[in-house]
């Protein structure tokens, strides 16, 4: 079941990561258009802006899954093994709730660019596209965000190891 | 409790929940929520400002340099120019007493011009030289705490992702920060290369002795360091000379050394999947950081404390010097416990605003005023302005005066007061910001819990880390008399962008 939802947090990392080097690809290529006179992208500021808010939302899951926060731990290591595990259960229930929290409200956020039917300034594609995706990526935030905590709460309760954190290089 | 009175409490709280191992963007976010619950009486504006909040963070322009430096970071090592970088200074330092640590040294400022983070830079060029040093028979504290003084010149020379969430921040000009951030983090480097002389002299079996190599291969070893002048000339050139935005120059640097690392056949699907989790993982860590300083900072301008912080300080008529100093300690103390981003996403917005309104002195307005008036008669304003008003000028200019603005108008040199100030705020900005970027580093390398030396010793496992200590408090000298030298005199960092 952990490598269910280690391997779906990490296949939306990786689709973050093609969205990135679209966005690299497309500033490049702009910036070519305007340096040579055959005219920059349209607009290349808000592609760049809306695919940036999905590829982050689409990296947080993998970031959860690996344990990839930065945190202070020279004062809780002096804690008990058993106290320590009991913390970070505590700790990723709490992540948990934020994480449900930003993606209730970032689909508010899409509801009421629905409303509007707002658009960008030069491309005038709506910007409801934009929160859809960033929403989509949330929901899985949140999914994988529950299933991470409810490992922790297990591995405290029960002393097994059940998901390794860290990810590769 | 007032507004006030919570914000202040704001900081404590958000203390404990960090030292308890709350993941430190986690915590400013339920400091930041909490904060702005307590303020109106209940959570619905917190909610309300979450709808677009996360969204409009995530979607910052200027921010979306991050990812792509580190992308371009992950690029540079799959095309092997950390070993090129390594190869090309060991050939030509590595026979000198040290020389292959020097080479080291040297290899990590090559690395940092085209890497913007102080852990990768560690990192990847420990793999490189770590077991070279050990071929030569350098003592393996020596090792690792040259390696760990090398990493801090990944963000103290430009690219530097730190310096970038600094400018935002602090509302400054990503290019004029990395332009300030060049002599610095060159003298960073000459510093910890005299260091390394000084301590082979004191300690001789702590280094090897090498033949040095001939001509002909230390020509062919700088060659192949073609490609990240290539990037680095690019991406910082085509900033600093005003070509791209510097998010435009990431993305030219992160394609550019794609393009090496493929033809260098390091790019293959499976290392370009791998760089794609990497970048993720720092990405997504750096962001839910920024989301959580976004958030509490809004908390905390509400609560009116950065303001009256700063008021309170200005009122009180300490002297600046002594507010620098304060400030800059303070940081050396807390880099002993976190990494630098989460330091300066956490103070740089209660200290900017303190900092910004202490007079150091930057700009002196006559001598700012004679100095524009020169250079525009150097550049031929003064043809055709009248004789008798140019002797009027020179007059003033020669006793030391003021010129009114009628006459240097003449000139085309209309500086008021008011724009001499905010050229003074702005120096002021910069400076500090390379000073805290330095101060920074350094808590990073300061034992016994600097991060950087963790992650060196932790790729020697044969040295203790007691070791490390010992060698790293010379590296830790040279950056305290560094900055010593910056406080002192602030044209060291400015003088690139006056």
């Amino acid at each position: 079941m952990n490598s269910f939802f280690l391997g779906l947090s990490k296949a939306l990392a990786i689709v973050g990561g093609i969205v990135l080097s679209v966005l690299i690809l497309i500033v490049v290529v702009s910036i070519i258009g305007r340096e040579t006179g055959l005219g920059a992208v349209t607009g290349d500021y808000e592609i760049v802006e809306a695919g940036m808010a999905f590829a982050i939302f689409a990296f947080l899951p993998y970031a959860q899954m690996t344990g990839a926060h930065a945190t202070v731990d020279i004062f809780t290591n002096v804690l008990s093994t058993k106290v320590q595990a009991w913390l970070v259960a505590i700790i990723e229930v709490v992540f948990a709730i934020a994480l449900i929290i930003i993606a209730v409200q970032l689909f508010g956020g899409f509801e009421s660019k629905l409303r509007t039917g707002q658009t960008t300034l030069l491309l005038q594609f709506p910007v409801w596209w934009g929160y859809a995706a960033a929403f989509a990526a949330a929901v899985v935030g949140g999914v994988v965000g529950v299933w991470h905590a409810m490992v922790k709460v297990t591995e405290a309760a029960t002393g097994k190891i059940i998901a390794v954190e860290g990810g590769e290089a | 409790m007032t507004n006030i009175e919570i914000g202040l409490w704001s900081f404590p709280a958000l203390l404990v929940l960090i030292f308890l191992r709350v993941p430190i963007g986690l915590a400013m976010f339920i400091a930041g929520f909490a904060g702005l619950g307590l303020i109106n009486g209940g959570f619905d504006i917190a909610l309300a400002r979450l709808k677009t909040e996360t969204y409009t963070t995530f979607s910052s322009y200027s921010l979306s340099i991050v990812p792509m430096f580190l992308l371009m970071g992950h690029f540079a090592t799959l095309g092997g120019m950390s070993t090129s970088l390594f190869k090309a200074a060991e050939s030509w330092l590595g026979h000198r007493k040290g020389g292959v640590a020097m080479a080291s040294i040297g290899a990590c400022a090559g690395f940092g011009a085209i890497c913007g983070s102080s852990l990768a830079t560690a990192a990847t060029m420990g793999r490189v030289a770590l077991p070279e040093l050990k071929r030569y028979g350098y003592a393996g504290g020596f090792s690792t705490a040259t390696l760990a003084a090398g990493g801090t010149l990944g963000i103290l020379i430009p690219p530097s992702v730190v310096l970038v969430i600094y400018a935002i921040l602090a509302e400054q000009n990503i290019a004029k920060l990395f332009a300030a951030a060049i002599v610095p983090g060159l003298l960073a480097a000459v510093g910890y290369i005299i260091v390394i002389s000084i301590y082979v002299r004191l300690f001789p079996k702590s280094a090897g002795v090498r033949p040095p190599v001939p001509m002909s291969e230390r020509f062919r070893a700088m060659f192949d360091v073609w490609p990240v002048l290539l990037v680095f000339g690019l991406v910082v050139g085509g900033i600093y000379g005003g070509l791209f935005t510097p998010t435009e120059g990431a993305a030219v640097g992160a394609l550019g050394t794609a393009i090496i690392a493929f033809f260098n056949g390091g790019l293959t699907l499976q290392s370009l999947l791998g760089s794609f989790t990497a970048t993720a993982r720092s990405t997504a860590m750096i962001f839910f950081i920024v989301l959580g300083a976004a958030f509490y900072n809004g908390f905390l301008a509400v609560s009116q404390v950065p303001q009256t912080a700063a008021a309170w300080v200005t009122e009180q008529g300490y002297s600046p010097y002594t507010v620098l100093i304060i400030i800059l300690v303070f940081y050396l103390l807390l880099g002993c416990l976190m990494d630098s981003l989460s330091m300066i996403l956490l103070t740089i917005p209660i200290f900017y605003p303190i900092i910004s309104v202490l007079d150091f002195g930057m700009v002196d307005f006559v001598s700012m005023q004679h100095g524009m008036i020169r250079d525009a008669i150097a550049s031929g304003a003064a043809e055709g302005v009248a004789q008798d008003v140019m002797d009027q000028i020179n007059a003033l200019m020669a006793a030391g005066q003021e010129v009114p603005r009628q006459l240097s108008g003449e000139l085309g040199v209309r500086l008021t007061e008011l724009r001499a100030n905010a050229l003074g705020v702005e120096y002021t900005a910069i400076w500090f910001g390379i000073l805290v970027l330095i101060v920074v580093e350094t808590g990073l390398i300061t034992p016994p819990v600097g991060m950087i030396l963790f992650i060196i010793n932790a790729m020697d496992r044969q040295t203790p880390i007691v070791e490390t200590y010992k060698a790293v408090m010379f590296f830790i000298t040279s950056d305290l008399i560094r900055v010593a030298l910056l406080v002192a005199f602030p044209a060291i960092t400015l003088f690139l962008i006056t």
